[in-house]
């Protein structure tokens, strides 16, 4: 009980870093009908901000945060600006294979500064506490973790008033139903283009830091943590957050949940998955949920027409 | 007739593989200048072209699926990987740790075809369920399970960090692995396989070209470009996808398995995201949809290292004097070029040639 309460809440914990950057996915999907494959590299980017200000400059930890994420956000608003922009219209696949470029280029980038040892973040968390983390009843909880889920429920509290009540959100909820109407209503369809990309820039930055936050550290395969979101948005289906959301949560616990019990059962079935299993897992529950229902459990069905 | 090469009075002239003299011409020059290319040229720049051709040889197999096809593949290298393996497992040596055959290189090289165009054709019918990006994504999912597969398989694959030896060269009985010697040539391993490698390319590029305009070629097209439409003209989606998808692994799995049998050793952490990606970026930097493009593009991305190093030393930049290395330097040219190709060119380099060419043809007249 106390493994399955372990793996739940460290998965549960993994879905809601997820989460931020599917969000991020799905709002830029939405808006400017680009799957952005840049989103990764942009969550490392941040996380390279932060730790290049905070360990490397010796800024304070919190203000170093606030500048990386903010900067990650303004790195999204200018790929938007100088590579996107020309591309409005372009057949999706052609955009996202550009996106690809862009993550290529920013984390060659990023990879040059990141060398060869992981760089710590310089955050307070793993002072908390006994190493950063205390017991309930045999179960380890991480305060990075609680801070991850905290985290992610505000942010996503605030995003869900911000579609309801402010002028944006709806412009953009307008936009994302139809470019072109939005434009004629006197939308200023390119701004909206802009503060999406600005919005999940941070949502990215800030999965970022607690993708690579504590012990986690930065590394030059940092990427691939944050790129698990896409099989997230792809269960939830491309264009709904809410999917996003709980694509994000069945992810993190297929993650969790395999790395705790693969052993063990392994051991029942007699043969082994490999080391690093539970890294691949999400791919598999994407690919066999992709089959069952192709636009996700919670997208829309797309209706052709010839 | 003979004065007008470009008035064509049927439909077979006018879509055969070299229609005019002028092309016949020049390709056979080409033909010509490759087989004495060994003899004249320095083993550095053979071990250069050999690579282009087997890249481009991949990178056609990319294109059918996708270029011709229409359907997006990110997975391309895992097809790669898998003609490598089975080459390496028939081919090579066994050793305490690898299992390995040492067959002829007249098994493996169709073998590793032909198992690749196997996996192909069982993956495609989730081609026909799925369309567009979420295609793409679960090809991406492809690229991690067969990585995961390729690191843990070690009894084939060696395992991660460590690898294993690639085949052996033994063709009809005869090793190649030490070279050979005609009279005052010394013929060496990567000349064979060079040999190999350009019949192999102008074979399957022929093949690429035929494709083309076969009723199987214009069915890719149609599907490509509205596949609703084309089931309702009466094409198979099913079938032809098939099709697609076991033709394009096909040209991987052959690649692959010389690929590696080039450099000696092949590690799994090489079939990484970046290794697939690369040859999407090479068919779209090259020319999406053409023959030649892949080609072209796999010849750019060949040789960009060389041209960094030979850039870097005219302007004096020694490798430590520069922020980044020259890895490095690639890598973000690359990157750049994927995305000016992609807003400016999306013809790619194909599209460079092809409005160069239109210039020249209507010379001193630029309409």
């Amino acid at each position: 009980m106390t493994v399955f309460l372990q793996a739940t809440f460290e998965g549960l914990s993994l879905g809601a870093i997820y989460s931020l950057v599917a969000i991020g996915f799905v709002l830029i999907y939405k808006a400017t009908d680009v799957l952005s494959f840049a989103q990764p590299a942009l969550a490392v980017v941040g996380a390279g901000i932060i730790s290049g200000l905070a360990v490397d400059r010796g800024v304070p930890f919190w203000l170093a945060l606030i500048i990386g994420i903010v900067f990650t956000g303004l790195i999204g608003l200018l790929v938007e600006r100088t590579f996107l922009r020309p591309m409005v219209g372009e057949p999706v696949f052609s955009v996202a294979i550009l996106t690809i470029g862009i993550d290529i280029l920013l984390r060659t980038i990023l990879n040059k500064w990141i060398g060869i040892d992981p760089r710590y973040l310089g955050d307070p968390f793993p002072s908390f506490g006994n190493f950063g983390s205390f017991d309930v009843s045999g179960v380890t909880l991480k305060y990075l973790e609680i801070a991850a889920l905290i985290t992610a429920l505000v942010l996503i509290g605030i995003l869900g008033v911000f579609f309801k009540r402010s002028k944006y959100g709806i412009a953009m909820r307008a936009t994302s139903f139809d470019q072109e109407a939005a434009l004629a209503q006197g939308i200023n369809v390119g701004r909206v283009f802009g503060l999406v990309w600005l919005i999940a820039g941070i949502l990215a930055g800030f999965s970022g830091f607690f993708i690579t936050g504590g012990f986690n550290t930065l590394t030059q395969a940092s990427f691939i943590s944050a790129l698990r979101a896409l099989p997230a948005v792809v269960i939830g289906g491309l264009d709904s957050i809410a999917g996003a959301v709980v694509g994000s949560l069945i992810i993190g616990l297929t993650q969790g949940y395999i790395a705790y019990y693969q052993l063990p059962l392994e051991s029942i079935v007699g043969f082994t998955l490999g080391s690093g299993f539970s890294l691949i897992a999400p791919y598999l529950v994407m690919f066999i949920i992709l089959l069952i229902k192709p636009d996700g459990l919670f997208g829309t069905k797309e209706v052709e027409r010839v | 007739m003979k004065k007008r090469p470009d008035l064509y009075t049927n439909y077979r002239n006018e879509s055969s593989i070299f229609p005019t003299t002028f092309q016949k011409f020049w390709f056979g020059l080409l033909l010509v200048s490759s087989f004495a290319a060994p003899f004249i040229l320095s083993s550095y720049w053979v071990l250069l072209i050999t690579t282009s051709l087997l890249i481009a040889i991949a990178s056609w197999g990319l294109n059918v699926v996708s270029g011709y096809a229409g359907q997006v593949n990110l997975g391309h290298g895992v097809f790669v990987g898998i003609g490598t393996y089975v080459s390496s497992v028939l081919g090579g040596v066994a050793t305490t740790s690898v299992i390995g055959y040492e067959l002829d290189m007249i098994i493996w090289l169709p073998l590793s075809g032909l198992a690749a165009t196997l996996i192909g054709i069982i993956l495609s019918p989730v081609s026909a369920r799925l369309k567009g990006l979420n295609l793409g994504l679960v090809t991406l999912a492809l690229v991690f399970i067969g990585s995961h597969f390729f690191s843990n398989l070690k009894f084939i694959t060696g395992g991660a960090g460590l690898g294993r030896k690639a085949a052996k060269l033994t063709f009809m009985g005869i090793d190649l692995e030490a070279g050979i010697t005609f009279g005052n040539f010394i013929l060496e391993k990567n000349d064979f396989i060079y040999f190999f490698s350009l019949i192999l390319c102008i074979l399957l590029g022929l093949g690429v070209k035929n494709i083309t305009r076969s009723k199987i070629g214009r069915a890719f097209s149609a599907i490509r470009d509205r596949d609703i439409a084309a089931e309702a003209l009466g094409i198979n989606l099913f079938k032809y996808k098939m099709y697609a998808f076991g033709i394009s692994s096909f040209y991987g799995g052959i690649a692959g398995s010389l690929l590696f049998t080039l450099s000696g050793g092949v590690e799994p952490g090489s079939f990484s995201l970046l290794y697939s990606i690369t040859f999407v970026a090479i068919v779209i930097i090259g020319g999406v949809g053409t023959v030649l493009g892949p080609l072209f593009g796999a010849f750019f991305f060949t040789m960009l290292p060389g041209i960094i190093q030979a850039l870097l030393h005219a302007f004096g930049v020694g490798d430590a004097g520069f922020i980044f290395n020259p890895a490095e330097i690639e890598r973000i040219v690359f990157a750049f070029f994927i995305i000016f190709f992609l807003i400016f060119e999306p013809r790619g380099m194909w599209g460079i040639w092809f409005r160069l060419r239109n210039y020249f043809k209507a010379w001193p007249f630029s309409y």
